[in-house]
């Protein structure tokens, strides 16, 4: 078998103010045509430079060393016609995040025959260049008509799939796919997968795909290579590194998704307290929530939804993107107004008296999905977590309790972080401080929406083991936002699955997610990558 | 540090922000020039009390021949009536930024409580404050100071308010745009949940968010403030009892200093508008470069 | 390109009610403020100066048997409501009102005028427009680089520079001449009164007197236009677009002119027409220096008096049109941009 795509000793430096700064330290790794390669890696560890570096895309500040051979040509020795030539006929990129990376501005048939009308020796014409974008939408499962379309027309899933279409436009020998599916949901995940994988099969070309996520490269690639802080700390077949990682760092990302119905990666003793038949503390009657837009178009977001959250249980509320289950949340933390139905919190509906919304208030506390965006860049991490006392006027002993919070959400020692700004932390600690934020106030009830979808593999599991942590000590319920059946399984102790602004099945974990009564239950679980699954 | 307790290091961290900010400002060589030229304009302006004689632009009490070219005497030559165009520039100098100054100061008040106001309480409040936004942004600005400074009674203070009344659209523009942004930002909606009211949000969240970019917009206003202050003056709907560069370039006009050359004359008032107008546009542009996160890269 | 325009055509017939409602809606707002335009010039110029006959008459002393004439003549013995029912009555059959000064028509002095303003201020706007387009997008593109700063100063020192005193400087410069230099072009009026029979040389000739009020107005107002440019591509600069279209295999150029442009010229449209007023403003001190007889050198002619009405109707003129040239302006846009069009 020929080489596609050789890097031997790679490293890239990018020139900053305070001296070179190397994102990615002497590389080597090695794809075979038709070969699959799958790249892992924490946002930050230098694998998106790499893939870039491959077809000479970095920025001017970015020094390349070492060899970059595609198709056993160094190309870094090309001119700038040969590397005009190399693009996208020899390799072609799927880049992260479509609705970025298309032109908004043209349209799907534009974008997809530029590279054919770049790459042809003769000019071809209109017809010919139709006939192509037909075929290579089809090829992707997409009905031609939508080659008219302007990005913005289409869904993330359909962008992605025209991202496809266009990189294998030119018949390149490889496709390089940075994180192709990181923005969309699970089931559309599985689904663009799907056609990704056959396309490339089909073409021959070899695929060298790049993502966070362990089970997403499993399920594609037939080897596989860890990245961690610029360097391959581990690579080989996908069957062996999976089951046996040799790096500690493998071992983490691989246990950063939890398998569902593996039993080993359940943190949740299933038997104490579950099953929801205790003390009802936060409840959901009937609840329906009406969205009317700019155009007077009404949107059901939620649906006559019945929802309890007792004392002392994790209950976790599972569905796509656009299921309403934000809006359920919101609704349940008195931010949004229910059209119909009622929210009660101990049998008491906030708002009744002037008194229970503020009392309500101190008791149901949100962490919200982004902590950086959840944190004032111009507040203090005192004043962070001293807000909401002072906005209940509780500011006695003040000092002691913001200290006691924070080193409750297992920031040690509390003196040293009070006085730093939200920019000076790392995601995960940022995460903390929203919950010792919340903390302060002693609530009964914790609303986590998607608490670490933006956070790095190896933090996730750390602020999911504080939330059991804190359930543990003091007896704090949880209600879990996510798109994620792994993480429910990992913590929860109920589960509810949203769609389209209904509650479809609800139930303890066990049960709904090892033996699913509803059809949508069973397509979520099935569209979950999951590592064992070695490639077919 | 134990006694005091964390709220002693919060304190301790304010002037450090600040200094932080001053040594991005410093960074910008632009903002750095302008804002020497600024320092030194206005001491000037200050000063010219102090170091010159206000009797030498009396018209009445002066003795030297009108238009007279640069020479010993009068470095920069003699107007109309034999005056020294140097005192003639240097006391046009107050005029300029005192006008240019208040009239932006009045125009930033209007445009934030617009902004905020419509942004803030949104509804039916937000459509019409912002259709009457958007109807003064169109509607040429000089051309209605102009109507208001011939029908009001002539006076720095008309002047101010005709220029001060007819620019705050762009800055309530500005100001609703970041309101609104501030406002989906999740910590709005954590200080909500945490049980915050209006207050809070606007006081703690919204306004120190918004208003150093409003500083920034200030500073880009008095430049056209002052550009509008020297037109209005040329027009002849300035403060007859008062020198202004733009009155100046208008006696020049008006008295034939064109045809006759009087390069002398024309150059002073015009580069002092110039310049400082400048002065205050880099100074803008830098403060912007510094106070806007997005601009300096560290948006998403 | 071509295949574009086809397929366009074709996929907005789904979008014609839509876009119906949109040209409505503008319309509206349009027909909105124009009526704003309207109720202001009758407050700025009947109500807030208290009594209109004095102001006009404060240059020249008048018996109070004079001024009484003078508010019987233009209807001021009225009470207000009256008169402002009168004023929309008569605007409406376009009527606005008698000249104190000139003691005819307002709408004919200002139907004279016209012409003149519409052929300086439309020719310094397109080449203002184009300049400044061509430059922002050079200084963009090469960002940080000498002709960026040389561009970026050069276009901030003239946007400081008051329209009017570059225009003295000019005139100076080059119509009276300095010293051994002798005037290369006329220094005032549109048009000289011993043109040879002829179209060419008349045109010809208002070409010659039009050259030094144009580069006046096109030097100040085209650094706008490039400021406003150059930050737009700037903003595009980082966007991934760009890599794909690079990594495609195109040259530099054609991702510039392919990709970047189209994105960055949208927000610039927007901002042009926003300016207008602006052009508008440049043009009053312009026509006042080079006494080119348009709608400027009218309004600076009448706020010396004041004349009143004569100023109310340039007022509402140059409000109006700049008005309607906002609105042609959005519905250009939704025909370019197409993620408004949606």
């Amino acid at each position: 078998m020929t080489s596609v795509l050789r890097l031997c000793d790679v490293s890239v430096d990018y020139a900053t103010p305070a001296g070179p700064r190397r994102v990615v330290d002497r590389v080597n790794l090695d794809l075979d045509s038709g070969g699959t390669l799958g790249l892992a890696g924490e946002s930050g560890c230098g694998k998106t430079t790499l893939a870039l570096a491959v077809l000479r895309l970095l920025p001017r500040t970015a020094r390349v060393r070492g060899r970059v051979l595609l198709n056993e040509q160094d190309v870094s020795q090309l001119t700038w016609g040969g590397l005009r030539a190399v693009r996208w006929a020899g390799a072609s990129v799927v880049f992260q995040g479509a609705m970025h990376a298309l032109n908004p501005v043209r349209t799907v048939f534009d974008q997809i025959a530029e590279p054919l009308r770049v790459h042809s020796v003769e000019r071809p014409t209109v017809s010919a260049l139709r006939e192509r974008v037909r075929e290579l939408l089809e090829r992707v499962e997409l009905p031609p008509e939508r080659a008219r379309a302007y990005p913005h027309e289409l869904s993330g899933g359909q962008r992605q799939r025209v991202m496809i279409a266009m990189a294998l436009a030119c018949e390149p020998s490889l496709v390089i796919a940075d994180e192709p599916t990181t923005a969309l949901d699970v089931v559309v995940q599985a689904q663009v997968m799907d056609v990704l994988r056959r396309a490339v099969r089909e073409r021959g070309a070899a695929l060298l795909m790049i993502s966070h996520d362990l089970s997403v490269l499993a399920g594609t690639c037939h080897r596989l290579a860890v990245m961690y802080r610029g360097a391959v700390v581990e690579q080989g077949e996908t069957a062996r590194l999976v089951t046996a990682p040799e790096h500690r760092h493998t071992r983490e990302l691989a246990a950063a998704f939890p398998t569902v119905g593996d039993a080993g990666s359940r943190h949740v003793d299933g038997s104490a307290g579950s099953g929801g038949g205790g003390n009802v503390l936060l409840s959901a009657r009937g609840v329906g929530v009406t969205f009317v837009d700019r155009s007077r178009t009404r949107t059901r977001a939620v649906r006559d939804v019945d929802l309890e959250v007792c004392a002392d249980e994790t209950v976790a509320l599972v569905g796509q993107s656009g299921s309403g289950k934000t809006t359920l949340a919101r609704t349940l933390l008195g931010l949004c107004r229910p059209d119909t139905g009622r929210v009660r919190y101990r049998g008491v509906e906030p708002g009744s008296s002037s008194g229970s919304l503020r009392e309500f208030r101190r008791q149901v506390q949100l962490v919200a999905q982004d902590p950086t965006g959840a944190l004032n860049p111009r507040h203090t991490v005192y004043e962070a977590v001293a807000e909401g006392l002072r906005i209940h006027r509780d500011v006695v002993g003040e000092t002691e309790r913001v200290r006691a919070a924070l080193e409750a959400a297992e920031l040690r020692p509390a003196a040293d972080f009070v006085g730093r700004f939200p920019h000076e932390l790392s995601g995960g600690q940022r995460q903390r401080v929203v919950i010792a934020g919340a903390l302060v106030l002693e609530p009964a009830v914790l609303v986590a929406d998607e608490p670490v979808a933006s956070l790095d593999a190896t933090v996730r599991g750390e602020i999911l083991e504080l939330l059991l942590e804190l359930r543990r000590r003091r007896g704090l319920s949880v209600l879990v936002i996510t798109h994620d059946l792994g993480l429910a399984w990992s913590i929860a102790d109920r589960v509810a699955v949203m769609r389209a602004g209904e509650l479809v099945e609800q139930g303890p974990v066990e049960r709904v997610l090892t033996e699913p009564e509803h059809e949508y239950t069973r397509a979520l679980l099935a569209a979950v990558p999951s590592l064992p699954r070695v490639v077919d | 540090m134990t006694t005091g307790g964390p709220s002693a290091d919060v304190r301790a961290r304010r002037p450090s922000a600040l200094a932080e900010g001053w040594r991005a400002y410093r960074n910008e060589r632009g903002g750095v020039f302008g804002l020497a030229v600024l320092v030194l304009v206005v001491l000037l302006a200050l000063s010219a009390p102090l170091l010159t004689d206000p009797a030498g632009l009396d018209v009445t009490r002066v003795e030297e021949a009108p238009l007279r070219p640069p020479g010993a005497g009068h470095w920069l030559g003699t107007d109309e009536s034999g005056r020294s165009v140097l005192l003639l520039t240097w006391w046009g100098a107050r005029v300029s930024l005192l006008v240019g100054s208040c009239a932006a100061a009045l125009s930033m008040v209007i445009g934030t409580l617009v902004g905020v106001t419509a942004a803030h309480f949104g509804g039916w409040t937000d459509t019409v404050l912002l259709r009457l936004t958007d109807f003064f942004l169109v509607l040429p600005a000089l051309v209605l100071a102009i109507a208001l400074s011939t029908v009001l009674s002539r006076g720095v203070f008309t002047i101010v308010l005709a220029i001060g009344v007819t620019s705050w659209p762009q800055t309530a523009r500005l100001v609703r745009a970041q309101t609104l942004t501030v406002q989906t930002r999740p910590y709005v909606e954590r200080a909500r949940a945490l049980g915050g009211g209006h207050r809070h949000v606007l006081g703690r969240h919204v306004l120190p968010a918004v208003l150093p970019l409003v500083f920034a917009t200030t500073t880009l206003t008095v430049a056209s403030a002052i550009i509008a202050e020297s037109t209005l003056s040329f027009l002849g709907l300035g403060d007859p009892s008062r020198i202004s560069w733009g009155a100046m370039l208008k006696s020049a006009m008006d008295t034939g200093a064109v045809t006759a050359g009087a390069w002398w004359y024309l150059f002073p008032p015009g580069l002092g508008i110039a310049v400082v107008v400048l002065a205050f546009t880099l100074c803008g542009r830098s403060l912007e470069t510094v106070l806007n996160p997005r601009l300096r890269g560290e948006g998403r | 390109m071509t295949d574009t325009l086809e397929h366009g055509g074709t996929r907005r017939s789904g979008t014609v009610p839509r876009t119906l409602g949109f040209v409505a809606r503008k319309l509206g707002g349009a027909a909105v403020s124009l009526g704003l335009v309207a109720v202001l010039g009758f407050f700025l110029f009947r109500v807030l100066p208290g009594d209109p006959a004095r102001t006009m008459t404060r240059s020249a002393p008048v018996s109070a048997e004079q001024l009484a004439q003078l508010r019987h003549r233009f209807g001021l013995d009225q009470p207000l409501y009256a008169q402002f029912r009168d004023f929309l009555g008569n605007l409406a059959r376009g009527d606005l009102g008698t000249s104190y000064t000139y003691n005819r028509p307002v709408t004919e002095l200002i139907g004279e005028r016209l012409g003149p303003t519409v052929l300086l201020v439309g020719t310094a706007t397109v080449l203002a427009v184009l300049l400044g387009l061509w430059l922002g997008t050079r200084a963009a593109w090469r960002h940080g680089t000498a002709t960026d700063r040389w561009f970026t100063s050069v276009g901030l020192t003239l946007w400081s520079v008051p329209t009017f005193w570059l225009g003295l400087l000019l005139l100076m410069a080059f119509g009276v001449g300095v010293g051994p230099l002798p005037g290369l072009f006329p220094v005032a009026g549109m048009s000289s009164p011993d043109v040879p029979p002829g179209v060419l040389p008349r045109v010809l000739d208002v070409a010659h007197h039009m050259v030094l009020p144009c580069v006046t107005l096109v030097a100040v107002i085209h650094a706008q236009f490039m400021m406003v440019m150059r930050s737009s591509l700037l903003e595009e600069m980082g966007a991934e677009y760009l890599t794909t279209a690079r990594a495609k295999g195109l040259r530099d150029d054609a991702v510039r002119r392919g990709h970047a442009v189209p994105n960055a010229l949208l927000p610039t449209v927007t901002l042009v027409f926003l300016h207008l007023g602006m052009v508008v403003a440049g043009a009053i001190t312009v026509e006042t220096v080079f006494s080119w007889p348009g709608l400027g050198l009218l309004t600076y002619e009448a706020l010396r008096v004041p004349d009143l009405p004569l100023l109310q109707g340039t007022f509402i003129v140059l409000a109006s049109s700049v008005i309607v040239m906002n609105t042609l302006a959005e519905l250009l846009y939704r025909v370019l941009d197409p993620r408004v069009r949606a």
